[in-house]
């Protein structure tokens, strides 16, 4: 937004506009205080990203001569430049190039590794208290109280319409 | 059905989360896209309306007068429930649960009671619920039922049973 204003009105009224749509700066000096304008002091960073192509500076800055002879090479017309000028030109303006940056790396394994070693440590755990926390189990979970809970639900004939008796034949003594 | 729906969109969400992760294409980040959020936010409003208005009819509609046949009184304690009758005599019961180490084979480990609450079949029933002590809940799965005991209030559920039998 605060572009399009700058384009319409020009430079200097650009930068009152700015100045003006700033919050609490233009509040406070509106009553006679003395304010510190918020400066944007961010300096530019270098980075190889395949989504976020072509960074805000170059990745060399310190330019050694023959570099800077180089700079002034490039100048000129780029059918003069040979292949390894071409390529130290392109290493001076960035690290990687794509197929270095898609490189395949295996830090992958690290992670999966470590998640199955936690599991397996969970796992471990699980079976300890299994043993030595869980209280015996009630006998209610003997076969034959679970068996002879199951004839006293059918006996109840209990849900017979759609539910678990309904899949009992009672004529033939069988499930259906 | 139920799980074959779970794999399908298991496998549909599984399969847009690869496809997101491992693209080749660098320009990802879009912005500004008002039209189809304002979309996509007001069609699914207008969804939930026509859903919620016939959803609270309904619910409004359930509380309509049913004209009970017996009134129970469900008071909750702990830990049992008592249950009184004093629509035509002054009947009333403590119910416990039958603990674990006393029950006969073949009965449900924390289901059954020594004192049933007994209901006439086919009759609308009207239990009022209630607490004594601490907050309790009425609830007999079997029919659908479920109110919450408040000390110091009365709520009302109603219901009919259809058929005879035991009901946990």
């Amino acid at each position: 937004m605060l572009h399009l204003i700058a384009a319409r009105m020009g430079s200097l009224m650009a930068r009152r506009a700015a100045v003006a749509l700033t919050t609490s700066s233009a509040r406070m000096a509106s009553h006679g205080r003395e304010v510190s304008e918020t400066v944007d002091m961010s300096r530019p960073m270098y980075w190889d990203r395949l989504d976020t192509p072509l960074p805000d500076k170059a990745y060399k800055d310190e330019l050694t001569a023959a570099d800077k002879s180089l700079k002034q090479k490039e100048k000129g017309p780029w059918s003069q430049l040979t292949n390894e000028e071409k390529i130290a030109l392109y290493r001076l303006m960035f690290n990687q190039t794509y197929p270095e940056m898609k490189q395949p790396r295996s830090e992958w394994k690290t992670i999966v590794g470590g998640i199955f070693i936690f599991m397996g440590f969970t796992g471990l755990v699980v079976w300890w208290q299994s043993l030595y926390v869980y209280p015996p189990r009630p006998r209610t979970f003997d076969d034959e109280w679970q068996a002879k809970q199951l004839q006293r639900i059918l006996d109840m004939r209990m849900n017979p319409i759609e539910g678990f008796s309904s899949k009992w034949d009672y004529e033939k003594g069988q499930w259906k | 059905h139920a799980l074959m729906i779970v794999f399908l969109i298991s496998t549909l969400v599984l399969y847009i989360i690869v496809a997101m992760v491992s693209t080749k294409l660098t320009n990802k980040y879009i912005l500004d896209s008002q039209e189809i959020e304002i979309i996509w936010t007001v069609l699914p409003a207008i969804i939930l309306i026509l859903i919620a208005l016939p959803s609270l009819r309904i619910l409004y509609l359930m509380d309509e007068i049913n004209n009970p046949l017996l009134t129970i009184k469900a008071v909750g304690h702990q830990w049992y429930w008592s249950y009184e009758y004093t629509d035509y005599e002054d009947l009333g019961f403590d119910a416990y649960m039958i603990p674990t180490q006393n029950l006969v084979p073949g009965q449900f480990r924390l289901l059954e009671a020594d004192h049933r609450m007994v209901i006439p079949v086919e009759s609308p029933i009207r239990v009022l619920v209630s607490a004594d002590d601490v907050l309790h809940s009425w609830a007999v799965p079997a029919l659908g039922i479920k109110m919450d005991a408040v000390p110091g209030r009365l709520n009302q559920t109603a219901f009919i049973a259809s058929r005879p039998g035991v009901f946990y």
